[in-house]
Order: structure tokens, then sequence, then C-alpha cells
């Protein structure tokens, strides 16, 4: 009997093993890679029909980092109805949080069929090593998207960009305190609301990115401008992780870039999402509050007794303001490598990019650009959101009024992230920052 | 030669034909096979994750590679310069919750039962349905009430909650987040644990032990101390043991809460250090089995109560005096009115807030403070907070997570609750032997084991060739292996109380086993049977750190309430919170009106 259990043992112990064997590495294109490449030279029009002959009648499977994906579907649907009235698609889109969603898209990969089409995703450094290096999600670009941006989608290696999102430094502004240098937010007893770094991936990629040139030099530019009072409160911070800088092979504003996160990861209070900081932000209670929030949550604010959008206010937009004005990343659209319904995505993902309708569950809000200069142009004309916060020719909300792009990555002074260059210090910068001491309200003296 | 092997051959085969002519036998291997794998082949496969090498990873960071098998993972978790932050102090934190849990569940579900079943206090039969409030909700609800009710801009820095907003009360740091408020969550969620376990055996105490005592002239702290709490000792290592091994595992308390454990670091970390994170979930699994160790030492210990919790001679009832049951009443109604009722009122009111967390009404009294959207809201829209949500009473997600959480429920409700009971019958007709023993103790490890370490372990085994990620059939089958436990536990402890002799009779009749079992075992034992399908389906309804890992947002309603809560939500949440808890009171009184079995006698087995 012993020997009987104990074979059996064995044998179910080995089975997983068996289980879980990897799946032979790709020689060939797949047959999703196969379609884009037909897709890519297709107008959308053609593209859409090919999508009404694949999905009429079923259902649509999505997943993504923002929620709009939803909005998204059902006025694609309508633009499929306006080729044949008698198409129909019943679709899901998904939002997972935690960095669940490569986790997620890992294990339908393993799937011959997977369920989800395409995805909407963001954070450029694990899309890289995680997604695209290992084959699970194809990059497709669309004819009309690679005119717009003159480029030739066949030669072209980069992801496709849905948009670049911002998420910027806001202050609570019933009391009296404004917020004029980025150095401010690391002060003592400064403790900013933000997404926790190991909740949302990309708030690392924005500590990352200080860390280039361009925008360590926005640093120490902005330290420039600071009292000696307060110089002398950072500068033992910057003395101290000089040689850390050096050993990074930062440039030379590096170290500065290195005492801005240090104090930050110290002092910021983590809450679980943007919609939550916003929340507490436009609270009335908030007073001197602050926070680094995707812009766009403002639209979810209902004027109350305590609650209102003029209770904040966007640091950049101060006169005066010196330094970083917040943080611009993308969102990425992608096949799955084993896409269901292939065609239908890569209509779905040419209608968001290349058209002002298709972008629209985006394009109404401020704070994310479209990444096809056509349609952003487009977009701006119909929602004005330069003047987003006028109510009947009054500026009711000046906090909506949005500056652009353009004023963004320049005089805003955002951090853009580059896949590339956070790939590249995720695991210097990246598990050096893993070694500082998080800001925790009860741990405090 | 030959016919001496053939007579081998057939004595062998007559033997095991009269080893499977027993059904219980037959239970016994079958189970035993089935149990085997459920349990060991995702531990397998999640300790061959600690040594492959993860794209994108710290671990392929550091070997350089892509592919293959490393054990930098355990070089690297155990003795890098994040060991601390990763490893040890999650640990720390961990253990001292799990045993804080354990301390607070016992202090006040042990006095509850004590005071609700050896005392005359007043309104035991509400106090008894309410008390089990708290383990009916889904465990983060007391821990987003406790966040609503005393976080301040001045101490947590995010909002200020009710307490701070309306009387302008800051409560201290140490009382808002972090491990005071997880223990005591935690402990008040598994209270009605020991509520029920310490009861049952104040419920059939034999009292002369006690006025023995008494007459011997021995002081009341000497009684309690050396007749009382001995008695009631194997019932609070049942609770220690259950009790530990929930809360070690318990994700979303401590991450609402602000208290790193290692099921919070593990969701942490494992975007980049994925490998680790696994060794973070088989740490987990080593501390259940430690868990199941002591658990089967103190079953041996156990033995030597059982006359004590068989019949009882005589009961007796204290008199705490024509005040004290009416004081001491109110004071625990009070008590569960805020672990109990205020949530539910607090989830209500929720839903008609105009933003999260705004009580603009409470200091205005102006109904234009409130609203139906979070309702009525019939298109979608993505102003206003609603984020292209329907209003509930429309959201077709939220009615086909409601769908399929239901089909979950029963499935593992039928499913454990069959296997359980099988399990439970034949481990009593053989409760001596080895394999029923062996049977026994591996159906219910998953339970000891915290519910987010078995959840990797299934997603990690079933992410593979056989890939059944984000399928209902994922969940029903992680959902049976865990619950099992309830049901084998429940039926072996009814088995055991059966004479042998009903059953011996029914078979000197020719009666055949199926028949026996529905005809006589089944309809005796039906109370505490149906109770071991009830627990599974009750707990499936609103378990999260389970499924968490296993399915997108949208499959179950558990997973889209965290995703409400994550995102800010609360309308959402709270509205879902608030049908779950309805669904389970539904379902408790209907089964409690057909078949007289319910919760509270249930948990534990």
């Amino acid at each position: 009997m012993k020997k009987f259990l104990a074979i059996i043992l064995v044998v179910l112990m080995v089975l997983p093993l068996a289980l879980c064997g990897c799946k032979d590495e790709k020689k060939d294109q797949s047959d999703v890679q196969k379609i884009i490449e037909q897709a890519q030279s297709m107008t959308l029009e053609e593209l859409a029909k090919k999508a009404i002959e694949e999905s009429n009648g079923k259902k649509f499977f999505g997943v993504g980092n923002s929620s709009r994906g939803k909005s998204a579907l059902p006025v694609f649907i309508e633009y499929l109805q306006t080729i044949d009235s008698s198409y129909t698609l019943e679709f899901d889109w998904q939002q997972p949080k935690n960095n669940k969603i490569f986790d997620q898209l890992t294990a339908e990969s393993r799937k011959t069929t997977g369920t989800y089409a395409m995805t909407l995703i963001q954070d450029g450094n694990q899309i890289e090593s995680k997604m695209v290096q290992t084959g699970i999600l194809d990059t497709f670009i669309p004819k009309e998207w690679a005119e717009a941006n003159e480029i030739d989608a066949a030669k072209y290696d980069g992801y496709l960009a849905l948009q670049t999102l911002n998420k910027v430094f806001m202050f609570n502004c019933v009391g009296t305190k404004t917020f004029k240098n980025c150095w401010e937010y690391v002060a003592k007893d400064a403790h900013g609301q933000f997404m926790d770094i190991d909740s949302e991936i990309v708030g690392k990629n924005f500590l990352y990115m200080l860390t280039q040139d361009k925008y360590a030099k926005y640093l120490k530019d902005a330290f420039d401008k600071l009292s000696d009072a307060d110089k002398a409160y950072f500068q033992p911070t910057i003395d101290e992780v000089a040689d850390t800088a050096k050993d990074f092979e930062l440039g030379e504003n590096g170290k500065y870039a290195l005492a801005w996160i240090k104090l930050w990861v110290a002092n910021y209070n983590a809450v679980e999402d943007d919609g939550p900081i916003c929340q507490n932000l436009v609270d009335v209670s908030a007073k001197d509050q602050f926070g680094l929030l995707v812009y766009s949550k403002l639209r979810s604010i209902e004027e109350s007794e305590t609650k209102s959008k003029n209770n904040v206010k966007v640091a950049a937009y101060e006169d005066g303001y010196e330094g970083i004005g917040g943080y611009g990343y993308c969102h990425y659209l992608f096949v799955t490598d084993n896409s269901p319904l292939p065609w239908t995505a890569c209509a779905f993902i040419a209608y968001m990019t290349c058209t002002q309708e298709g972008f629209e569950a985006w394009g109404k809000d401020m704070g994310g650009y479209s990444s096809n200069p056509d349609v952003a142009k487009k977009n701006e004309e119909l929602h004005n959101h330069a003047q987003g916060g006028y109510e009947d020719g009054e500026n009711k909300y000046p906090v909506k009024n949005d500056r652009g792009y353009d004023w963004w990555v320049g005089d805003g002074k955002l951090v853009l992230e580059d896949p590339e260059y956070c790939a590249k210090v995720a695991f210097t910068v990246g598990s050096w920052i893993e070694t500082l001491d998080k800001y925790s309200p009860t741990a405090e003296e | 030669m030959s016919s001496q092997k053939n007579n081998r051959r057939v004595i062998m085969w007559n033997k095991i034909k009269t080893f499977f002519s027993k059904p219980q036998n037959t239970i016994l291997v079958v189970m035993g096979l089935i149990c085997t794998f459920t349990t060991f082949a995702p531990i397998i496969a999640i300790i061959e994750d600690t040594l492959a090498i993860h794209p994108g990873t710290i671990d392929a960071n550091l070997t350089g590679k892509v592919s293959g098998y490393t054990i930098v993972n355990y070089t690297d978790l155990f003795t890098s310069s994040v060991a601390k932050i990763n490893l040890w102090n999650p640990l720390l934190n961990t253990l001292l919750l799990a045993v804080g849990a354990c301390a607070v569940s016992i202090l006040y579900g042990g006095l509850f039962a004590f005071l609700v079943t050896r005392t005359n206090l007043r309104f035991k039969k509400y106090l008894s349905s309410i008390f089990i409030f708290p383990y009916i909700m889904p465990q983060w609800t007391l821990a987003t009430v406790w966040k609503n009710l005393f976080d301040s801009i001045a101490v947590t820095g995010n909002r200020d909650g009710v307490l701070a907003g309306l009387l302008g009360v800051n409560m201290p740091k140490w009382w808002c987040s972090g491990m005071f408020p997880s223990i005591l969550v935690l402990g008040l969620h598994y209270a009605p644990f020991a509520y029920i376990l310490i009861g049952g055996i104040f419920r059939n105490m034999d009292a002369n032990l006690e006025e023995a005592a008494t007459i011997l002239n021995t002081p009341k702290w000497k009684i309690m101390t050396r007749v009382t709490l001995p008695l009631i000792r194997p019932a609070i290592l049942s609770t220690i043991l259950l009790v530990f091994g929930s809360s070690m595992g318990s994700y979303p308390v401590p991450h609402f809460l602000g208290l790193t454990t290692l099921s919070t670091r593990y969701i942490e970390i494992n975007d980049r250090r994925a490998g680790q994170a696994s060794i973070l979930a088989v740490i987990m699994m080593l501390l259940g089995i430690a868990i199941m160790y002591f658990n089967q030492r103190s079953l041996k210990s156990r033995k030597s109560y059982t006359t004590v919790t068989g019949k009882s001679g005589q009961t007796s009832v204290i008199n705490i005096g024509r005040i004290g049951k009416t004081l001491v009443a109110v004071i625990l109604i009070i008590i569960t009115f805020f672990t109990s009722i205020f949530p539910i009122i607090s989830f209500a009111f929720e839903t008609f807030l105009p933003n999260p967390g705004d009580y603009s009404f409470l200091k205005t009294f102006d109904s234009s403070n409130l609203t139906t959207k979070w309702w009525m809201t019939n298109e979608n829209v993505t102003e206003n907070g609603m984020y292209g949500q329907k209003g509930m009473l429309f959201n077709e997600m939220i009615w086909q997570g409601f769908a399929g959480t239901m089909l979950v429920s029963v499935a593992c409700a039928l499913t454990a609750g069959i296997l359980g009971t099988l399990i439970g019958y034949a481990v009593s007709k053989r409760r001596r032997s080895k394999l029923a023993g062996y049977v026994n103790s591996v159906a219910f490890l998953p339970y000891l084991m915290p519910s987010i370490a078995v959840s990797i372990a299934f997603f990690k085994l079933f992410s593979g060739s056989i890939n059944l990620f984000n399928t209902y059939w994922l969940l029903i089958i992680v959902g049976t292996v865990k619950y099992i436990p309830f049901a084998s536990r429940s039926s072996l402890n009814s088995m055991l109380q059966l004479s042998g002799e009903i059953e011996e009779a029914a078979i000197i009749q020719d009666i055949p086993w199926r028949k026996r079992m529905t005809r006589i075992i089944v309809p005796i034992q039906k109370s505490s049977i149906v109770s071991g399908f009830l627990l599974p389906f009750m707990t499936c309804l609103r378990e999260l750190s389970l499924f968490m890992l296993l399915c997108g947002q949208g499959l179950i309603l558990s997973t889209q309430l965290d995703y409400f809560d994550e995102m800010g939500l609360y309308a959402f949440s709270s509205g879902i919170n608030l049908i779950l808890i309805v669904t389970i009171l539904i379902c408790n009184a209907l089964v409690n009106k057909i078949t007289g079995a319910s919760l509270d006698k249930g948990i534990g087995g």
C-alpha cells in the first residue's frame, strides 16, 4: 500500500511540471501577425468590412488600464452598423488593477485562442520586457495613423500610442498655501497624495525618468531658485546620494534627481487610485493638501456643499512656478498574439487612433492627447479644452482650462515616459528605489 | 508452482474485491487520489515557479537569461539589501496580525459565547443572530467602514472621515491604520468562529463540575482558570488554528488598512520579483502546514475531552442580576450595532451620496446633497464620477457578476458538500486506519493554507498547457478544494455521533449503500450535513483572496467589489456589499426554514 501511494505521489508531483511546460519559441509569423501585416496596408473602411465579416453576432473581449475602452466600443459598433445595419457585437471590457493586467495577458497567452482580442495598456518598461519580447502582444500601425505621423508603418519599430495622458501636481486652495517650486513637494512634512509606486508601476517610471538628463536639469534649475534656507534643508540629501548617482552613471544633475526621488518616496502618502485622490483634494477639509494625479479625474467631481473643482488648482498654471509640472505617459494599443478577433481588433484600434469619434471617449476630457495630430486637432476644435472650465461664457472652473500638450511638454515641464530609458534603469535606479524607506502615516513620530 | 502463483493472485484479487466492496474504502481511495492531486500539484507548481526565470524581472536581470531555472530568487530574497522590506518585516507583521486576530476573536467571541450560553442575559436570540454578521460580510467591509469613520486630514492625510468631518475628532495614528485596526477588524470578523466553537462547549458543558468546585468553596477566579477554561481549551485551540490560518493569508484587510504582510507584499513585488513573490506564497503555505501539525496534535488532545462535549447531565445558568442582564445586553447590542448593523446602514447611505465620502447631507440635511444616480442611471456616461458605468439597477456587468457568483457558490457548495460528506462518512467508518487519517488530513490542509497562497498555486498550475484562467471552472475547482473541509468536518463530527448499529441493522436487511445513505444516515444528520453545504455557499459568495488572481474583475461580484473599491467608486462597492449581504441573509433564512440548519450552527464544523 505504501509503495502504491508513493508511486501515485511521484506521478502527481511530476504531472504539474509537465503541465507547466513552456511552449516552443515562435519561429515564424503567427496567424495574427500575418493578419496585421495585411491590415497595415488597408484603410479604416476596408478594415471595418473585414471586422464585420469576422465578428458579426459574436462577443468582443478587451482589457485595458483605462476604463474608457468600455465607452469607445459602443461607438465603434455604431460605426460598423453604418456600413452594415444588421451588424451586432456584444462586448466586455475589463480594467484589472494592481498590475494584474500583465499576469492576465501572460496567462491568456498560453491558450491557443485567447479571450481578449486586444489591449490598451500602459507601462512601456514592462510592455517591452514581458509582452513584446515574449511575443504575447503584437503592434498594429493603422495606415491613416502612419500617414498623419509621416512614418512608414512597415519600418516603424515603436509602439502605437492611443494618447499621452498627464498626471499633474494639484493642490487644495481653500487655505492660503500655494506651491511655487517642485521641491516644495518633498519638503519636511509635505505628504503629497500619489498612487503607490508598487501598485501602479507607471508611477515608478516617473521616478526613473527624473534621472534622465533633461528632467534632472529641470530639478537642478528649480533647486537653484530656492531660498538659501530651503537649499540648506535639501543639500545634505543631495550630497548623500551623489556617489550613488555616479555609480549609476547618471548625468551631472543625477544627484538632484535621486535626492528628489528619495525625499518623495519618504514623504508621499499612498492612495489606492487617482479617483480617490481627486475626491480627497477637492474637499473643503483638505486645506493645504496636494497630490500628483491624472488631470482628467476632475471630471468625476459633482459639485456639492463640501466638494468643488474650485477647491483645487494646477500648480504649473500658477505664475512663477518653477520645476516639473507633472508626468506624461502613454496608453498603448496592441493586438494579442492569440486574438480571437484580430480583424475586429485592428479595426477598433484604427477607429480609436484615426477618427475623432473613436477617440471621443478620451478626447472629451482634458489631460489626454491623441497621438494622431489630425485627431488631436479635430478634438480640440470640437471640445475647446483650453476653455474647458467655461460655462455659459463664464470661466466657472479655471482648473479645467487645459493648456494643451504643447504647453505641457514645454512651459509645463511635463516629464515624459520613455520606455527604453525606463527599461535601462529599472534594475539600477529601480532597485535603489526599492531600498528606500516609504512613508507610512502610522510609522511617523 | 504455477497453481500456487494463481492461488496467490486469486487471494490478492479477492482481497482487493473485499476491500473495495466496502463503500468507505472506495471513497477513501478515490478521495485520497483526488485530494492528493488537488493539494500537492499546485504546491509543486508554485515551487517550480520559485526556481523559474521570468522575463523582465529581477531573476532575468541577475542571471542574464530569459528562461530556465535558477536559485537566485532564494538568495536574493533572503540575503539582499531589500530582504528586510520584502521578507522579514512582512513576515513579522503577518505573524503578529495572525496572533492578534486570534486573541481578539477568542476574547470577544469567547466572552460573548459565555454570556449567551451560561448567563441569564436578555435578547439572546437577537444577539446570537446579529453576532455572526461580520463573518457573513466580506472581511474588508469593516476595514472600509473603519477608514470612513476614523480617517482625517490631520492624521492620515488623505481626507476627513465621519468623525473628523462632523465632530472634528482626530483619532491617533496607530488607531487609524496599520497593525491595530487590522487586528481588530480581522478579530471581529472571525469572532463568530470562537462564538460557535466555544459556545458549543459551553452549551453542553456539565455544570456539575463547576458546582462541585463551588461547594468546595473554591474562589470564582480559580473555578474559571482551573475548571471552566480547561474545559473549553479544545475549542480555543480550534479557534486559534482556524483564525490563525485565515488571518495569515488575508489580503484585503491589511491592504485597506495600510499594513504590509506577506500577502500584500506578494502583490506589490510580483511585477518585478515574480519568483520571489512565489517564495512568499510558499512560506505562507509552510506556515499553513505547521498549523496543520498543531491541529493534529490538538485533535489528539481533544480526545480526552469527548466525555465533556457529549450530552450533559445538567446545565446551569449564571444569574448576572436584574440590572446586569439588561445592562450587559444593551452594551452588546450597541457593540454589535457598530460591527453588524452600522456597516449595512453605511453601505446603503453611501449609495446615495453625490461623491464618494461626501457627507454634505449630514451637515445640511438638504436633500439636494443626495442622489439616486448610482442606482438609476440608465446610460453609459463618464461624467459625475460614473466612469462609464450604468447605475446598479441597470448595470449588466454587476448582474452578470451576481449570476456568476451564484453559479460558483452553488457549484462549490454542491461539490464540496457532497465530497466532504462522503469523506466525513468514510473517515468515521475507518477512523483508526492510516488511509482515513491521511485523507482526513490532506482534505483539511487547503483550509489551513492562506487563501491567497492557494490562489497563487492554482494560478500557476492552471495557466500553463491546461489553461483555465478566467473561467468559472477554475473558480469552482479552487473553491471546492478550499471548502471541502467545511463539509468534511461537519459531516465527520455528525457521523461520529451516529452509532454503527443503525447502519449495521440496515446492512443485515441487505439494504444497498446508496439507500442506507439517502434514507437513513443523511436524514438523521440532515442539519449538520446541510450546514456543510451552507458554509461553502456563504463563504464563496463573498470570497476575494481566493479568487482575485484567478479571474478578471467582471466574472464574479467580489472581484467587482474590489475593483470598485480600488477605483474609489464606493457607491458601487457599497451597493454590491448590500446585494451580497441580503442574498446571504435570504439564503440562510430559507435554508433554516426548510432544513433547520443555519450558519451559526455550523461554523467551524
